[in-house]
């Protein structure tokens, strides 16, 4: 009875009474903390399993948790023969699986309230669940199905054909997308020259037995990592050697990426030129890397206030001198696991194309040439150290690092080590970097009404 | 460090391409925010949910209360409500059906045809008078002292049919039967036969006046239907 109750917690109500002075905020008085124990309830636990497997977890407490399935499967994987499967797999993961079928995948998940996405970059492609704490068990099972034991029904299959053609024209809408596409084409010989969306030629033609393939060569135990948030890392150890292990070995391994440099220029009607001009950088992981991550800062990487002026983006100041009319400058920069691209991106009117292209260059030449100050460096580390650490607020930015890193290198670096690397980049590394950018083979990829635009070997 | 360096810029989400397999109501389909030259809204976070409160019990009403507390206390009304409902529908629905199959039984017309008022003081003693009674002869017979001695001396052990006289009367002065003979169903006679009872002319079965078979081919006593002396005068027969 409830009156009963209430009185057998009274003596625990003035137990509270008597600690109301207390803020729940810190600490408790008179507590006293062994060394560790002040970080380690909220650590990131990685292990690797003897398979290869890497499993990386953050209990945050959090009500709700996200479970990520990343496996070295991106689209530089990909062979002659079956261009274009890596799109087909990402339209795939909720096709009929071993265990469940796809209305049930559907069905249960949204039971729950959950999410489930994929998401593929060149390098990884990435399998995500979220869903409330208490659900994990439900979603983890559709996830394993959907990683480890796909079906690829013949008919399941063919019926992706109209969404891979509604994926590409969504894909030519945005011209940033067909501009890093054509680049990424036209910088390498092979691996990461391939698209993230499936060719024209192959449309309709990339079958369940092509997935298949994939799937068996690449999605093995030494090239996956399983990384949780708001889970408990046991379980996610027992989940990793129970249910991850059903291909072992280390797959087929990449070919090297061949820089080769070359042009793609992409007609249209469109009033604005968007263009971009890259060199090879660094491969990721490397000092070099982080030195041209700061450099994309000291140029400028994007707009930090909504409609501003730009006024710290050494790229915008120097196009404001060529032209009036509208433009967007900003310095580009990818990393792979073998090679990089590092150069700028513009967007400007048709007639002022030229201008706008050569005035960028010549702001990165000054940078090679030394013209960067202690200040403008110390801005881009704080900028970019800002950028960094304010993608980890959000649950699928920091997912998503823990997820490259343990793929990567099978451990993680916490985010002051890296703020720590950030701050040890020198004016010296960038200007090498500068300098790279401005020696190298240059890459370019333009579209819009090209008639300004200078080729490769004009700028 | 792949995710630092590709991550950062604004050309970052174009570096990677993402399919949402079940979408949850707000599912992330927002990028990072430093990283995004501006919002990617999505059409889903334009889907207003409609306001329900109109229609909520007030315990539940304040969406930050959480409505576990107030769950068992609902429950339990809703169920008793549809308990309750339950009991009085069913009690309904028998009363109503209960009508309509009963609506088949006799109509009044005819059940009251079902009994017979008869004036006892007409019939003098010794005679036998008849009624139609159910579409079938009535016997009432006024019997004497000593017809009534001498039924109330038979012996059982001679009867077809065995039954003592008080128990097929309830006042002796009065016998009430059925004239129907209990062998093919003809009307037997009054006041003959060799037993000082009835005479069954057909086959030739005796009954006494008491009504039992004594001789022939019957098998049973003449039947004794229910009736009742409201008062002195009047017997209501059925």
């Amino acid at each position: 009875m409830k009156g009963i109750r209430g009185i057998s917690q009274l003596s625990k109500r003035f137990y509270a009474a008597t600690r109301s002075g207390q803020s729940l905020a810190l600490p408790l008085a008179g507590l006293k903390l062994s060394p560790g124990a002040a970080h380690s309830y909220q650590d990131v636990h990685v292990t690797r399993l003897p398979s290869g497997l890497v499993i990386a977890s953050l209990e945050n407490y959090s009500p709700a948790s996200k479970i990520g399935v990343f496996v070295k499967a991106g689209c530089r994987y990909e062979t002659n023969d079956n261009q274009g499967v890596t799109h087909l797999l990402r339209l795939a993961s909720n096709l009929t699986t071993k265990g469940a079928s796809a209305f049930k995948i559907c069905r249960g998940v949204e039971a729950v309230g959950g999410s489930m996405s994929v998401t593929s970059s060149r390098e990884n492609m990435s399998y995500t669940v979220d869903c409330l704490r208490d659900d994990i068990d439900t979603v983890m099972e559709y996830l394993i199905n959907v990683t480890t034991a796909p079906e690829f029904r013949a008919w399941e299959v063919s019926d992706l054909t109209p969404r891979v053609k509604m994926d590409k024209a969504q894909a030519a809408q945005s011209a940033q997308i067909s501009i890093i596409e054509a680049l990424h084409a036209a910088a390498y010989k092979n691996t990461l020259c391939n698209s993230l969306y499936c060719p024209d030629h192959m449309v309709g033609d990339i079958e369940s037995e092509h997935l298949h393939q994939f799937v068996q060569n690449n999605f093995t135990s030494a090239r996956m990592a399983l990384v949780g948030l708001g889970v408990d890392h046991s379980v996610m150890k027992q989940v990793g050697e129970q249910f991850l292990n059903i291909r072992s070995g280390a797959g087929t391994t990449g070919a090297e990426a061949q820089y080769r440099g070359g042009e793609v220029r992409l007609l249209s009607t469109s009033s604005m030129v968007h263009s971009a001009v890259v060199s090879q950088s660094a491969a990721a992981g490397s000092s070099e890397a982080l030195a041209f991550s700061v450099l994309q800062h000291l140029l400028g990487a994007g707009p930090h206030i909504k409609r501003g002026s730009c006024a710290s983006s050494k790229l915008v100041h120097g196009v404001a001198k060529a032209t009036t009319d509208p433009f967007d400058v900003s310095a580009f920069n990818a990393s792979y696991s073998d090679s990089g691209l590092f150069g700028v991106y513009t967007i400007s009117q048709a007639a002022a194309a030229g201008d706008v292209i050569k005035a960028a260059l010549a702001q990165v030449k000054a940078v090679a040439d030394g013209g960067v100050t202690a200040a403008d460096l110390t801005r881009a580390k704080a900028q970019m150290k800002g950028q960094f650490l304010m993608s980890l607020e959000t649950s699928e930015g920091l997912l998503e690092t823990m997820g490259t890193q343990a793929l990567a290198e099978g451990s993680y670096c916490s985010h002051e080590e890296i703020s720590k690397k950030i701050d040890n980049v020198s004016l010296t590394d960038v200007a090498n970097a500068a300098k790279k950018f401005v020696s190298g083979k240059k890459t370019m990829a333009s579209s819009g009404n090209l008639a300004k635009t200078p080729f490769v070997d004009e700028i | 460090m792949m995710s630092i360096a590709a991550r950062s810029g604004a050309l970052s989400p174009y570096m990677q391409a993402t399919k949402h397999t079940i979408k949850g109501l707000l599912a992330a389909g927002q990028l990072t925010p430093a990283a995004a030259p501006g919002m990617v809204r999505l059409a889903h976070t334009d889907i207003k949910i409609p306001d329900f409160s109109d229609y909520r019990r007030p315990e539940v009403l304040d969406p930050n209360k959480s409505s576990q507390d107030s769950s068992e206390a609902r429950r339990t009304f809703s169920y008793l409500v549809t308990g309750a409902s339950t009991v009085v529908a069913v009690y309904a629905a028998k009363t109503v059906v209960s009508q309509f199959v009963s609506s088949m039984s006799a109509s009044a017309d005819v059940l009251a045809l079902s009994k017979i008022e008869i004036k006892l003081g007409d019939i003098p003693e010794g005679k036998n008078m008849t009624f139609k009674w159910r579409g079938k002869p009535l016997f009432v017979r006024h019997r004497t002292e000593k017809e009534i001695a001498a039924e109330e001396a038979v012996n059982l052990a001679e009867l077809r049919d065995p039954e003592h006289d008080k128990d097929r009367v309830l006042n002796s002065s009065w016998v009430i039967v059925l004239g129907v003979c209990t062998h093919l169903g003809c009307v037997p006679i009054a006041n003959a036969g060799d037993y000082g009872g009835y005479y069954c002319p057909c086959h030739g079965s005796h009954y006494d006046a008491s009504g039992r078979i004594r001789k022939g081919p019957a098998p049973l006593n003449l039947e004794v239907p229910f009736y009742e002396f409201p008062d002195e005068e009047t017997v209501i027969v059925g």
